[in-house]
């Protein structure tokens, strides 16, 4: 394997995507590649209901492929596997379990002694900032905590890959902002490929070292925009405000 | 208003409530009424009287409530834990569902009480039919929550728990089986009370001991005191049961309590 190859962490080649619906078959990914290198933070910005889910289910193994192949760390994707990490749209904690029983989850099954998943597992309650939260249970937490756990328990299966699924879509304007820079801040501590759906261009360009423009259902590769901007970002820099014109044309 | 005060005003209200219903009754049964019926007073006493002291039959009444509550709790456990593997593995697994669906949709919507002639003919209604007719009416709502509960899953929580790295037997196990606890709780509940009223037909229909056979040995005698005092019984131990249940489920439920 040549250096460049190994570099590139997840390739997606001619993705087609389609599901059988009432009305007959419904395309929703339409010959979508992409190809991202290790810890390259990407945004996939695209309108709603093009497909951002689809896509995310895709890479991570929930649903296969019509045409077309899916390579993560050189192996084809064919079920869920623990180098890929995901971060559901509407976050998904199991709430019957507290936030360390969630966190460690992924430890717990795959056999990790209470000692040491907890001790792991806290790492990452504390890279997040939930550390006093332990034992509380997702109903006692707000939108922002419970996706910071959902980061969490992601995060502590140690995958190479996040992707991460419109993961602040719900939470009001200020806690957002709050996330994105919390989100920065987790990945610049803890370096991963991710890739990042949104809907949201400032997010994407806060975010983002590239930026992948969906085009409306069946979702497929529109533009792609590189973000050299250092960071951490201002959003009202100038910069900033000339790069959001330009994507939003 | 704090809780505690609240708690006192409850207190109050349900004290002044049970008082007002019991001088009325009081009251009530002074005139003609009174020949059908008897006061308050005389069931009241009956009760305590015969609690630990006295014997109606040949028995005192705790061991009346025994004899029932054993036979109760005996079919209901039995009865909820088949239900819950049997609902759990329907709801998990589409061939245990296409074996077992169809003979269960028709068993369930016989109530219980359907087979005491059966019973009685086959086996008598001894102990043992009597617990099986409680495990009937345990068996039947247990299964139908725990098939529900675990067939309408949140399909993110199993997706999430793949990810994980979660297997086919960890997925029945640390999510199908949790998830479904809120639903398999409802059908312990209704549960629990129709195997109470099962148990009480049960003993009407033939026993010796027991709440069921008090009221109606006491209509055999023409003994109205006997009749209320075990109706009286047969409420205080109903609503002591469902204050046991709910303080259970409080504790294993919660998570899915978002108040206090
Ligand atoms: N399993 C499925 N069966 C049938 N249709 C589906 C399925 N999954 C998705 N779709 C359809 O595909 C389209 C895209 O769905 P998807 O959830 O991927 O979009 P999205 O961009 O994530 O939407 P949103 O902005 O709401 O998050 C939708 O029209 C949806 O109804
Ligand atoms: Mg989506």
């Amino acid at each position: 394997m040549s250096v460049e190859q190994k570099r590139k962490l997840i390739t997606c080649t001619n993705i087609d995507k389609s599901f059988k619906v009432p009305e007959g078959i419904h395309q929703v990914v339409s010959d979508f590649s992409l190809e991202a290198r290790e810890n390259e933070f990407i945004c996939l910005f695209g309108p709603g209901q093009c497909g951002k889910t689809t896509l995310i289910n895709l890479i991570a193994g929930f649903e296969l492929p019509d045409q077309g192949s899916i390579l993560v760390a050189g192996k084809p994707v064919t079920s869920p596997g623990p180098e890929r990490g995901v971060v559901f749209q509407n976050i998904s904690l199991f709430p019957w379990l507290t936030v360390m029983g969630n966190v460690e989850y992924g430890l717990k099954m795959a056999g990790v002694p209470k000692k040491e998943r907890q001790e792991r597992a806290q790492k990452y309650i504390d890279l997040v900032g939930l550390q006093g939260f332990e034992h509380a249970y997702p109903v006692k937490l707000s939108g922002g905590m419970r996706q910071r756990v959902g980061i969490a328990r992601a995060y502590c299966i140690e995958p190479k890959v996040m992707l991460m699924d419109e993961p602040f879509g719900a939470l009001d304007a200020q806690t957002r902002y709050l996330m994105q820079e919390e989100l920065q801040r987790i990945w610049q501590t803890e370096k991963r490929t991710v890739i990042f759906v949104t809907n949201n261009i400032e997010e994407a360009i806060y975010l983002a070292d590239r930026i992948i423009v969906l085009s409306n259902c069946p979702a497929t590769v529109k533009k792609e925009y590189v973000i050299g901007l250092p960071r951490p970002r201002q959003y009202t820099s100038p910069e900033f405000l000339a790069l959001r014109k330009e994507i939003q044309q | 208003m704090n809780k505690k005060q609240k708690n006192i005003t409850e207190l109050i209200c349900a004290v002044v409530s049970i008082l007002t219903f019991l001088i009325l009754w009081h009251i009530g049964v002074k005139g003609e009424l009174g020949r059908l019926m008897p006061g308050p007073l005389p069931v009241i006493r009956m009760f305590f009287a015969t609690l630990f002291g006295g014997t109606i039959g040949s028995r005192t009444m705790i061991i009346h409530i025994l004899y029932s509550l054993i036979r109760v709790m005996a079919g209901y456990f039995l009865g909820a834990a088949v239900g819950v593997v049997l609902g759990l593995s329907m709801g998990w697994s589409r061939l245990v569902e296409a074996v077992f669906s169809p003979l269960f949709r028709i068993i369930r919507p016989i109530p219980p009480i359907a087979w005491i002639p059966i019973s009685i003919i086959w086996i008598g209604l001894g102990e043992d039919a009597k617990i099986f007719l409680i495990f009937l009416a345990s068996f039947c709502y247990v299964t139908l929550n725990a098939w529900s509960g675990a067939k309408n899953v949140d399909p993110d929580y199993l997706r999430a728990a793949r990810m994980l790295g979660a297997g086919k037997r960890q997925l029945l196990f640390t999510i199908v089986l949790p998830a479904s606890i809120p639903s398999i709780f409802a059908g312990l509940q209704v549960a629990l009370s129709s195997c109470w009223a099962t148990v009480l037909a049960a003993e009407m229909v033939r026993s010796s001991e027991g709440l069921g056979w008090i009221i109606i040995a006491g209509m055999n005698n023409n003994d109205m005191v006997q009749i209320m005092t075990g109706i009286l019984a047969i409420g205080l131990v109903g609503m002591l049961l469902s204050m046991i249940f709910r303080k259970v489920e409080a504790r294993l439920c919660q998570w899915n309590k978002s108040g206090s």
